[in-house]
């Protein structure tokens, strides 16, 4: 963990925690989108979820902040189920990247930033600035405070929404596809911000269809089709020694 | 550093708009200024309001038809009243005692109008005065229209509703009546050399013009047995048969001779009377200590002989054999000898103005020039002020109770979407003056106390209620054109639901639909004027009353000309405000800058501009 130590503890993520999903089922109506997904992510350690387009990867992260509630099956913080916990305190502690960034448009980046540590912490309008200005720091975007998001380019947007999830200090971040709606040349840089974070110390789990990514980042794979995890594991053995026919004929669709 | 660069036909646009708003503003500044120094000046010459004196005299009409009603079985005249000093002022049923609140019209002189300084006045609110007086009572007089003005004295709004009313047994199932004061001839008016020559010509497929809810209407539809075109007021029906959009019109005599003028392309050609329907004042059918004490006071005032002083000043006409106001007690009034007074100026008469042309009818009509300003100071200091009040409370009422609305029609919980559904289908679904008459006289009454009678409120809130229907459906498609993301990701940071619509969702979706709702204010402004059904004292007239009751005064078009451009001076800087948004919110602020050095490119379009 290097932390740089420069910047003041408190605005940093907090003491990162380790995530389970134990047996995960969610229905929409009588369509099984989760059926007993189990998955493990040790504190400190980074996840990349991959898998066809509607095998419930999406819905998983939502399942696992809650902003769906599982039907059956548990989830566990650092070994201790967060299900009856008040949801808006538990998604507090996990900050959430999307595909399309989903930015406030009506607000400026920095209010983007500090909207939640000021609402939900109660920062002072100098402590909030302070902070967010900060996070604006880390993603390289601190000249572009005081402007409407609509005015920056895709791939600075998402650094603005990793600057606002970071805010919160969480213990957990989700990204969920976070680079599939970037043109090919922005994808790096916010590669790249994601592989910082893990060496920050964050613990993550990434959605994605990098696999270059998964393969060079990720401690840990694991690849979901129709509900499931079907296979999971280290990266090396999961792209090299594939044991399930569904991650060799997927692999080979997509390498 | 951020260069902002309006783009080439946004500046054309914005300079045209406000070209164009400056030539408005200015004209009509300029019409603001040149009334208000010139308004004392402007003569009440056109004044209809004022009373015609005995000289105006007519006789028994010579063409009375003789399909006329006989002296019908009058049951329901007085054999005499109790005496006026037995009456006791504290039991008279009055919403406030010792004060008669009167409603009237405007628009009927010289029976019943308003006069160029505003005060309700005519025959029958001259007389109402005098037998107030005679009980020791004060007057307040309400302006309203003649299709609420029974329900609204049945309702105890108004204590006595002076109207020439003629009574009819249709009308007494719904008020009381005092004795008649006054008594109806209906006149035939009808274009200049219209081949109606009198009430016998009349025939179906013709066009007749009466006043809905009138008695005229009721005596064309059952004695005539025809199909009359009807109207909301005496004045629009005569303009309708000037301009011959009508063939004929059924009015009461006292209207037809106080509005047909020399040199208008009209005249009255028969007349026909039905004495067993006098006209009277209704008083609330229960309240029949208040009919008692009217009737005692009506007699009063013939016996000392008040009602002929009003009577030859205001409305001097021979009256029908027969026939005397007040209760059978009381009598004859003694009357100057009116067919002589006519007979003298009848050669005068006769010789008549030449008739005007078209063109001339119009600009008459529409273009005089006094009328504008002498309307102009009315519309501004008391128009304006109380359309811009009512429509501000109103549209106050309309955002809160909106936005409540649009927020419980996309609640999850049933029993919030239900019955925001409910309400916005109802009050959108009815016509804006059902609403006003409802909302004012259905619950009128019953918030009585609250509101101390005055409909003004009960105006106010009608219109809100209304604009809450139509804002809480702007709302509504706003807050729901808002992407889901954006509440997902506001959830995902820890908001709840109510936090991530107050400062996420709702704020975007209202600037969405900033035009429309602007649109809405719009119509909200122009549908004040419809307050005026509930009834409204001189002081609260908004702009369109101030004009209608100047029209009604003078029978010309022109105040009404002059309270529409207000309503211009106030809504086409509205209208291009919503195009300005609009504008805007489509194309966004044109902002570029140079690139961030880490991502050279374009700047991303995929969220909208607000």
């Amino acid at each position: 963990m290097s932390t740089p130590s420069a910047e003041p503890a408190r605005l940093l993520a907090a003491d990162p925690v380790s995530l389970a999903a134990k047996d995960v089922h969610l229905s929409f109506g009588s369509n099984a989108v989760l059926r007993g997904v189990d998955l493990e992510v040790p504190a400190g350690s980074t996840a990349a979820i991959i898998g066809p387009s509607g095998s419930g990867k999406s819905t998983l992260l939502r399942t696992l902040n809650r902003l769906h509630e599982p039907d059956r099956g548990d989830v566990l913080l650092d070994g201790r189920s967060v299900l009856k916990d008040d949801p808006n305190a538990l998604r507090q502690r996990i900050g959430m990247v999307f595909q399309h960034f989903n930015l406030f448009p009506h607000r400026t980046v920095l209010d983007n930033v500090t909207l939640a540590p000021r609402k939900l912490k109660r920062l002072g309008g100098d402590e909030a600035r302070e902070l967010g200005l900060v996070q604006l720091d880390r993603v390289g975007l601190r000249h572009k405070a005081d402007v409407r998001p609509a005015t920056l380019s895709g791939g600075q947007q998402q650094r603005v929404a990793i600057a606002r999830a970071l805010a919160m200090a969480p213990q957990l971040m989700f990204f969920d596809e976070a680079t599939s709606a970037l043109d090919p040349e922005l994808v790096k840089g916010i590669l790249a911000l994601i592989a910082e974070l893990k060496a920050d110390g964050l613990t993550l789990v990434v959605v994605t269809h990098e696999m270059g990514f998964a393969q060079s980042t990720a401690d840990a794979v694991a690849f979901m089709d129709h509900g499931q995890v079907v296979e999971s594991g280290p990266p090396q053995k999961l792209f090299e020694a594939a044991e399930t026919e569904r991650l060799q004929r997927f692999l080979s669709q997509v390498l | 550093m951020i260069s902002i660069r309006v783009s080439r036909s946004t500046d054309g646009y914005v300079a045209n708009m406000t070209r164009l708003l400056k030539t408005a503003v200015t004209t009509l500044v300029a019409l603001l200024v040149l009334a208000m120094g010139w308004a004392p000046a402007a003569g009440a010459d056109v004044d209809q309001c004022a009373p015609p004196g005995v000289q105006s005299a007519s006789a028994l009409p010579t063409n009375l038809a003789a399909a006329a009603t006989g002296p019908g079985a009058d049951k329901y005249t007085t054999e005499a009243v109790p005496a006026l000093d037995s009456v006791n002022r504290d039991a008279l049923g009055l919403g406030t005692p010792g004060v008669l609140v009167v409603g009237t019209l405007s628009d009927a002189p010289p029976s019943i109008c308003i006069d160029s300084a505003g005060q309700f006045t005519g025959f029958d609110n001259e007389l109402l005065r005098a037998i107030a007086d005679k009980l020791g009572l004060r007057v307040n007089f309400v302006g309203t229209e003649f299709s609420g003005l029974l329900a609204q004295v049945a309702s105890r709004r108004f204590d006595v509703g002076s109207s020439s009313i003629t009574t009819t047994d249709a009308r007494r199932k719904t008020v009381g009546f005092t004795n008649g004061y006054d008594f109806g001839y209906f006149s035939l008016v009808v274009p200049t050399g219209s081949p109606i020559t009198g009430f016998e010509k009349l025939a179906a497929g013709q066009r007749i013009g009466v006043v809905q809810g009138t008695v005229q209407e009721a005596y064309v539809v059952d004695t005539l047995h025809l199909d009359p075109v009807k109207f909301p007021d005496y004045n629009t029906v005569y303009a309708s048969l000037k301009t011959r959009q009508i063939d004929a019109w059924v009015a009461p005599s006292q209207q037809a001779q106080g509005t047909v003028q020399p040199g208008d392309p009209a005249q009255i050609v028969e007349n026909t009377f039905s004495l067993d329907n006098f006209v009277a004042y209704a008083v609330a059918k229960e309240n029949k200590p208040l009919i008692d004490a009217l009737n005692s006071g009506l007699d009063a005032v013939i016996a000392d002989g008040t009602w002929s002083r009003l009577y030859s000043d205001w409305v001097p006409r021979a009256l029908p054999p027969g026939w005397k106001p007040g209760s059978k007690a009381v009598p004859a009034p003694q009357l100057p000898d009116f067919a002589a007074i006519a007979a003298a100026k009848a050669p005068n008469d006769g010789a008549g103005s030449a008739p005007k042309s078209t063109l001339a009818q119009l600009k008459d009509a529409f273009g005089d020039w006094d009328l504008y300003k002498q309307a102009i100071p009315d519309l501004f200091k008391t128009g304006l002020p109380n359309t811009l009040i009512l429509t501000f409370c109103a549209s106050i009422i309309g955002l809160i109770l909106g936005m409540l609305l649009a927020v419980a029609s996309i609640s999850q919980a049933w029993w919030l979407r239900w019955p925001a559904r409910v309400y916005t289908d109802v009050f959108r679904g009815l016509p804006e003056v059902v609403v006003i008459l409802i909302i004012g006289l259905g619950f009128g009454p019953v918030v009585g106390g609250l509101t101390n009678n005055n409909p003004y409120p009960l105006g106010i809130a009608a219109l809100g209620l209304m604009a809450a229907a139509y804002v809480g459906e702007i709302f509504r498609s706003g807050i729901q054109s808002v992407e889901a993301g954006q509440l997902e990701a506001s959830r995902a940071l820890g908001f709840s639901y109510p936090e991530s619509m107050r400062l996420v969702v709702i704020p975007q979706g209202i600037r969405r639909v900033l035009p429309a709702l602007v649109n809405q204010f719009i119509s909200l402004l122009k549908a004040s004027s419809l307050v005026y059904f509930l009834g409204l004292i001189a002081s609260q007239r908004e702009l369109f009353q101030v004009g209608r009751d100047l029209n009604a005064q003078t029978g010309n078009l022109s105040p009404l000309v002059a309270a529409g451009l207000f309503y211009l001076l106030l809504t086409i800087p509205l209208t291009h405000l919503v195009n300005f948004i609009d504008d805007r919110l489509r194309r966004g602020r044109q902002i570029t800058e140079p690139d961030d050095p880490l991502d050279p490119e374009h700047p991303a379009r995929t969220q909208e501009m607000v």
